[in-house]
């Protein structure tokens, strides 16, 4: 391959990596825009449209029904979280918020090793996922073009939701000054309530795309991608949700591009390396690249 | 029966006792002034009053319901809003979003049209603004579009946190003279201010409040002539 | 009526009778598991323990080991965590634990080991097959697995038997065991192959378009891809790679030895790896699974179940040679084993210095089944020296 192609096909994998970032971390800055917090158990929901997609195999259900059936499951997963674990919480600090996350993904995670198994659950995506197709000398996976299509079409959705409806609207404005959306009118529980819907149908989507790529789903595989997510975030500027995309881009860019460049003996440091970055455009906008600005909590 | 009956209303503001005892009512079809100096408690009542806060002592009954305790979000879809102090528009949101956003309450019926045309006519600088983001306004027409997006509710009562604050003299004289027009539209308006001059030209009653406490009330001739009004909040000697 | 915790009651009951502990039956082989039942470790420490209680519940039923001494497992939750395990492992020590077993992984076991060798107890981790391990810790402790250094010796001599002669290596600096491929390595170069590329990666981190990129631009191009990656990084990676089009063979480890390997389809196709044993008709593997369908309803899904139930029968034989559970007699009876049959395959510790020597099944992925490639144990003398 030439040195100009072997670039291109970098970008590309950049491209698709990034996009996984970006909607993971779109999904936690739906919620931190709106609550402050950072919802470490976003990784369970994950996990969860894992299980499902591993239990509706098992179970014969129709394979055009299992994508809808798991992300209606993702979003039914996070609006019970807020329901069950956070709205009792409602008004307590940021602090609290984020530990009582952690103890949902713990508990979760526990309940996966019990009830379900301790060893991963083969996921078997249909072959015609994983295969590839030919742009002039690249090859560009299934999988891959797949995850960088959801990426612009639920940010597109996302989007076209935020802007043409009372409740995405409610979301922007509830992510400016929760008080005042409550002086329209508007009911706080339902727009949080939303808020945790749709980062749990971005976590769902990011979950198939997750599992696509690994064929299996186990207990303790929702750490990762949130704690990837949560770089992506900050890097972008938490609580801002063009921040998070673009913060999802940057990390996927920075990871393929050490992989790309760094030589065999330095690249055991590649995260070191990437998270040393990370840090580096912190400390030059500590609020990020894009800063939220400065908003008023329920 | 008074729209807004407030009874020996207590608040914490935080660890801060910041309303001892306020009681105060508004008929229908009136304009009635709050006047107080800073930190007197008048911004924490009306915030406690429309359920933002939470209420330690006392009732507020609105519209013949005791809405003490209530939500906020109940409280304005029985026809009593706030527009807050300092605006509190949303900034990164369009001129239109955020009137739109004030109809939350109007549900999906064939009123809003007409709302709309009803703010375009009362403030035909915001339809010249309709794309703009909300935070590129000036503070005056930020003013305006707050009190717009309040009125998108159609509240039957609504309460006016400091309008005239930061703005320039003669935005001033706009914001009151719009408030009169409002009362024609209806509305039954309880307005807090600094500026006291003006509110007792537009009002006809007013409290005075101080400490945490309503110390004074009267008709708005009433409280121009008091000596008390006069030497503490006039300027006058 | 409330309830007083056991611990308690005994003791005021040792108190009435005068004694200071109630210690287990005199001729009870305890053996205490600071194994992983929850957290990272759980996928393999959990089935190693069914094969480990399989056996138990086999020999015990005859009467316990040559008809006398029964065994008792005292089991602690180490939840992946090496400090706990090392809590866990003096508990079961001060408890009177002749034997422990230790978690499947490097990390933790030598914290336990360390306790256990101070305590002269013997110590074996359930699978964890770092030949470095022992070495770390000193004599007491015992890993249960085929090495990374004895598998790969197999791997690449059956690479180069392939005809194979430039290798592409991946490995994770994350772990020990998936730095494996240097183990390969040295074997490969030293019987003639060549390494003409290596890359690392991060596990969990699934994406391997990079990597695979290069293994497109690499010239001479690989004819042999080695990895220790295990799932969910071995699925990712061979699915990346087969989509972009290199058809390379890939040659992996026991740790993609899981139904999920058998699950993925064409991309998986004619991958080979090392495991500790293969299941052909008739011989000691194969009986085993049928053994533990008949007493659990279910096949078992992985090796380690297997792996488990040869720990005990080392231990079964090490008593019997001992004829006692005292546990330096035990110890000293472990370093003597020779040939023990266990599930998986005959397992010698005579001479080793902690690394049993075990055969290494080569088994090919072949729509989806298992093909057995080769069984055998390697000659010593290709293996290479653990690194620490």
């Amino acid at each position: 391959m030439a040195e100009m192609e072997i670039l291109i096909q970098q970008c590309v994998n950049a491209l698709s990596l990034g996009g996984t970032y970006a909607l993971l971390a779109l999904g936690l800055a739906v919620v931190f825009s709106v609550l402050g917090m950072i919802n470490f158990a976003h990784g369970e929901i994950l996990t969860i449209a894992g299980y499902t997609v591993f239990f509706a195999i098992v179970g014969n259900v129709p394979p055009i029904l299992i994508v809808p059936l798991a992300l209606l499951v993702a979003m039914a997963t996070a609006a019970l979280m807020e329901r069950i674990a956070f709205r009792p919480l409602r008004g307590a600090n940021g602090t609290t918020l984020l530990i009582t996350s952690f103890a949902v993904s713990g508990i979760l995670q526990m309940l996966f090793q019990n009830l379900i198994s301790t060893r991963p659950r083969p996921v078997p995506i249909s072959a015609s996922l994983t295969g590839a197709f030919n742009v002039g000398p690249f090859h560009i996976g299934v999988i891959q073009s797949l995850s960088i299509f959801a990426t612009f079409a639920m940010v597109g959705l996302l989007t076209l939701f935020l802007k043409r409806t009372m409740l995405g609207i409610a979301i922007r404005a509830a992510a400016v000054d929760f008080p005042t959306t409550r002086l329209m009118g508007l009911r706080a529980n339902r727009v949080i309530l939303a808020a945790f819907a749709i980062s749990g149908l971005l976590a769902g989507v990011s979950g198939l795309l997750w599992i696509a790529q690994r064929g299996s789903v186990d207990p303790l595989m929702g750490f990762l991608p949130v704690l990837k997510a949560f770089i992506a975030a900050i890097l972008g500027g938490i609580g801002n949700l063009t921040g998070a995309v673009i913060g999802g881009f940057f990390l996927g860019a920075i990871e393929i591009g050490l992989q790309a460049v760094l030589p065999e003996s330095v690249q055991p440091f590649r995260d070191a390396i990437a998270l040393s970055l990370v840090v580096l455009v912190l400390l030059y906008r500590p609020q990020g690249l894009f800063g939220a600005a400065h908003s008023v909590r329920p | 029966m008074p729209l807004l009956e407030v009874e020996s209303l207590a608040v914490n503001y935080g660890p801060i006792k910041a309303v001892l005892n306020v009681g105060l009512t508004v008929e229908s079809g009136e304009i009635v002034t709050v006047l107080g100096a800073n930190g007197a408690g008048k911004s924490t009542s009306l915030q406690a009053i429309v359920g933002l806060l939470p209420i330690q002592q006392g009732r507020v009954r609105f519209d013949g319901h005791d809405i003490t305790g209530e939500s906020t979000e109940r409280i304005v879809r029985r026809g009593l809003t706030l527009t807050p102090e300092g605006r509190r528009i949303f900034a990164p949101l369009t001129v239109e979003e955020n009137l739109r956003i004030g109809a939350a309450t109007q549900g999906k019926g064939g009123d809003i049209a007409a709302l709309w045309d009803q703010m375009m006519e009362l403030f035909p600088i915001l339809a010249s603004r309709r794309k703009q983001l909300a935070g590129t306004l000036s503070g005056g027409e930020q003013q305006q579009l707050a009190i717009a997006r309040s009125l998108m509710s159609k509240p039957k009562l609504l309460l006016l946190d400091e309008p005239s604050l930061g703005l320039a003299p003669i935005v001033v004289e706009l914001i009151f003279d719009l408030i009169k027009r409002l009362r024609g539209l209806g509305i039954t308006i309880l307005v807090v201010e600094q500026n006291v001059h003006q509110a007792l030209d537009i009002a006809d009653r007013g409290y005075v409040v101080s400490g945490g406490s309503v110390v004074l009330s009267g008709t708005a001739a009433e409280l121009k002539t008091s000596p008390d009004v006069q030497k503490a909040y006039m300027g006058h000697g | 009526m409330k309830r007083v915790p056991v611990h308690i009651l005994a003791a005021g009951l040792a108190g009435l009778i005068g004694l200071s502990s109630i210690p287990a039956l005199a001729d009870d082989l305890v053996v205490g598991a600071a194994i992983s039942l929850t957290g990272g470790l759980a996928y393999a420490d959990v089935p190693a323990q069914k094969g480990m209680q399989l056996a138990i519940d086999e020999i015990n039923a005859a009467g316990g080991i040559g008809g006398k001494y029964k065994i008792e497992l005292k089991l602690k939750d180490s939840r992946s965590d090496p400090a706990q395990t090392s809590v866990a492992a003096q508990e079961l020590i001060d408890d009177g634990a002749a034997v422990l077993v230790t978690p499947c992984d490097a990390d933790p076991s030598i914290g336990a080991g360390q306790m256990a060798q101070a305590a002269g107890v013997a110590a074996f981790s359930t699978c964890a097959s770092s030949p470095s391990l022992p070495l770390a810790v000193g004599d007491h402790m015992f890993t249960n697995f085929p090495g990374d250094n004895v598998q790969t010796t197999v791997s690449a001599k059956y690479a180069i038997d392939s005809g194979y002669k430039n290798a592409y290596l991946l490995m994770s600096p994350d772990t020990s065991y998936t730095m494996l491929p240097n183990y390969f390595k040295t074997v490969f170069e030293k019987l003639g192959g060549k390494v003409v590329g290596e890359d690392n990666y991060s596990m969990g981190q699934q994406d391997f378009s990079a990597q695979v990129t290069k293994i497109k631009s690499l010239s001479p191009a690989a004819d042999v891809i080695m990895t220790g990656a295990y799932e969910p990084d071995f699925p990712a990676f061979i699915k990346q790679l087969r989509a972009a089009g290199i058809t390379a063979p890939v040659i992996g480890s026991d740790g993609i030895d899981s139904p999920t390997t058998f699950a993925l389809g064409d991309v998986a196709e004619g991958v080979v790896f090392s495991t500790a044993g293969f299941a052909a008709p008739g011989n000691p593997l194969d009986a085993f699974n049928k053994k533990y369908k008949a007493a659990t309803g279910s096949d078992p899904d992985t090796i380690y179940i297997a792996i488990g139930y040869d720990l005990v029968k080392v231990l079964e034989a090490a008593v019997l040679k001992a004829d006692s559970v005292d546990r330096d007699k035990v110890w000293a009876a472990v370093r003597e084993l020779e040939n023990v049959q266990g599930a998986t395959s005959t397992i010698t510790y005579k001479g080793t210095d902690g690394v049993p020597l075990r055969q290494v099944a080569l088994v090919k992925v072949v729509k989806g089944n298992r093909e057995l490639v080769l069984q055998e144990a390697p000659d010593p003398a290709l293996v290479p020296a653990p690194k620490l």
